[in-house]
């Protein structure tokens, strides 16, 4: 039957469920597991130089984490039964896991920031290496919230988590950068030149990493579309949705162009010694982040399923 | 003697379009303003002088391997041993995570009690004996409902006598909503095929 020759006369689509607090929830956890992982990646090495890194970046974890958090409860229609997730928890549920992970890795990281303040450099690493698996979990399983609810083609792919994990790391040392370049802008007079020498290499460096992360990033998009367009219809309407429809602008625009690609060229082209251009970079790479968000939780959701 | 397994079966040979059951269902359950436990989709098929109008009453599948319930974070949603699916409304949170996972949009929010409902086979009909408050009103007896495990029902003899689709097989939910003679275009994602567009969804967001 050709389509031309259908009308649709009367169905009923429900309200979309997710909406963008769910995208910024999975924003803030990102960029806290992903400052994290970079504290301990500092406290790990032990030098001298990455010492302020390790410092912001652990307090930065857990303050970020309480944040998301929030965003679940506010898009909860029944807030004040939040309880209920850990007196009536249900082990095949992901949200299930996500309760008590995001209860345990904050505390996590509030220990952990004590101990890195108070120079406690042992406890610290111990500490840290307990929680780089709680941290990617953390963040790993907002990717399986999406991957498991099956009814949607664009989040029901292997993928996804790990999409969420890379992206988390991209967006998070992004922050950090911005973050340690504010510092050794404003707040780094006292040090000696060389030492201020040694800390603008640290940013340096710090934001080729995240370029990396970027390539990587990109390489999980691309082999996810291209499955996605010659996966059954539904998951061919989803790869054509974000790369020709109401969500191309957005996803080809903002996520990957301005949030990866000319990122990638500022941090790894010509400006790679300007710390502005390194900035600016990081900035875009998080609204590109963020886009990513949007793109996945509402165009996730706007194919209609009946 | 098996277990109970409840199931609907929907004659499209049958169903003339007239809306009762979905009438009858609002008043029953007091579904409010636009939201629906069920309703008849409706196309317009073929190119004049041969065209034709098919119906489809659509309403939660009740499904065996539902993943709404597995899904759900507080066993809000939950199976009963007859299989049907039912939402404690005392302790549903309103996370929607459910309406995110099922692949049929049957599920909504109810705008004044703020928490996830959907069809649940008249639970309350159900177990005192009467058949759902749709199936009651269909006025050519196009729905047939009950035990399908029970061989003298109605339901079982027609399933084991007739031709019978559900919607989405795909999906591996096993939906116990079966429909006989219903149109494969009506069946399909025509939303999806024909009238596609997002801002149509987008506007429905409320941030
Ligand atoms: S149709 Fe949807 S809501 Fe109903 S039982 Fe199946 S998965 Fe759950
Ligand atoms: S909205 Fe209610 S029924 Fe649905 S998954 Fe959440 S708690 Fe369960
Ligand atoms: S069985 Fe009851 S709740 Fe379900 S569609 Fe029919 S009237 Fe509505």
């Amino acid at each position: 039957m050709e389509n031309s020759d259908v009308n649709v006369i009367y169905s009923v689509q429900h309200q979309l469920p997710l909406v963008m607090y769910i995208g910024q929830y999975f924003f803030f956890t990102g960029l806290s597991a992903g400052s994290f992982v970079i504290s301990v990646i500092a406290t790990l090495l032990g030098r001298r130089e990455f010492k302020p890194i390790g410092k912001i970046t652990a307090i930065l974890a857990p303050i970020l984490l309480i944040i998301a958090p929030l965003n679940l409860i506010a898009d909860l229609e029944q807030p004040l039964r939040f309880w209920h997730l850990f007196v009536f928890y249900n082990w095949t549920s992901p949200i299930t896991y996500g309760s008590f992970l995001l209860t345990a890795y904050p505390i996590m990281g509030i220990i952990y920031a004590i101990m890195v303040y108070t120079d406690r450099q042992k406890a610290a690493k111990i500490l840290g290496i307990i929680g780089i698996p709680l941290a990617i979990s953390v963040h790993g399983y907002t990717g399986f919230i999406l991957a498991l609810a099956k009814a949607r083609a664009l989040w029901n792919t292997a993928a996804m988590p790990t999409i969420f994990l890379v992206s988390a790391m991209v967006s998070g040392i992004g922050l950090v950068v911005i973050i340690a370049a504010a510092r050794w802008k404003w707040f780094d007079k006292k040090a000696t030149p060389e030492d201020r020498k040694k800390d603008k290499k640290l940013i340096l460096q710090l934001a080729q990493f995240m370029a990396y992360i970027i390539m990587l990033d990109l390489f999980l998009i691309v082999s996810d579309i291209l499955v996605l367009l010659t996966a059954h219809s539904d998951a061919y309407q989803a790869g054509m949705l974000i790369l020709t429809g109401n969500f191309a602008p957005l996803f080809l625009g903002v996520e990957i162009f301005l949030g990866s690609i000319v990122p990638m060229v500022l941090v790894l082209g010509p400006t790679r010694y300007s710390l502005r251009a390194i900035v600016i970079a990081s900035i875009l790479v998080n609204i590109g982040v963020y886009a990513m968000r949007f793109v996945m939780v509402i165009g996730g959701q706007s194919i209609p399923l009946s | 003697m098996a277990k109970k397994r409840y199931a609907m079966l929907i004659d499209m040979r049958r169903c003339i379009g007239c809306h009762a059951c979905t009438v009858a269902c609002k008043a029953e359950n007091a579904v409010p303003l636009e939201v629906n436990a069920t309703w008849l989709k409706i196309i317009e098929k073929g190119i004049y002088p041969n065209t034709r109008r098919y119906f489809l009453p659509r309403m939660c599948n009740n499904c065996t391997d539902a993943i709404c319930a597995r899904n759900c974070p507080t066993q809000a949603t939950y199976k009963r041993d007859d299989g049907i699916v039912v939402v404690d409304q005392h302790r549903c949170i309103g996370c929607k995570y459910c309406i995110a996972s099922c692949p049929y949009d049957v599920r909504f929010i109810n705008p004044l009690k703020n928490i996830v409902q959907k069809c649940y086979f008249c639970v309350h009909r159900v177990d005192s004996g009467l058949v759902p408050a749709c199936v009651e009103s269909c006025p050519t007896r196009a729905m047939i409902f009950g035990d399908k495990n029970d061989s003298k029902s109605e339901i079982a003899q027609m399933l084991a006598t007739n031709a019978t689709e559900v919607l989405k097989q795909e999906m591996e939910t096993d939906p116990q909503v079966f429909y006989i003679a219903a149109d494969e275009t009506v069946m399909s994602n025509v939303e999806k095929k024909i009238n596609y567009r997002a801002e149509s969804s987008l506007i429905k967001l409320r941030l």
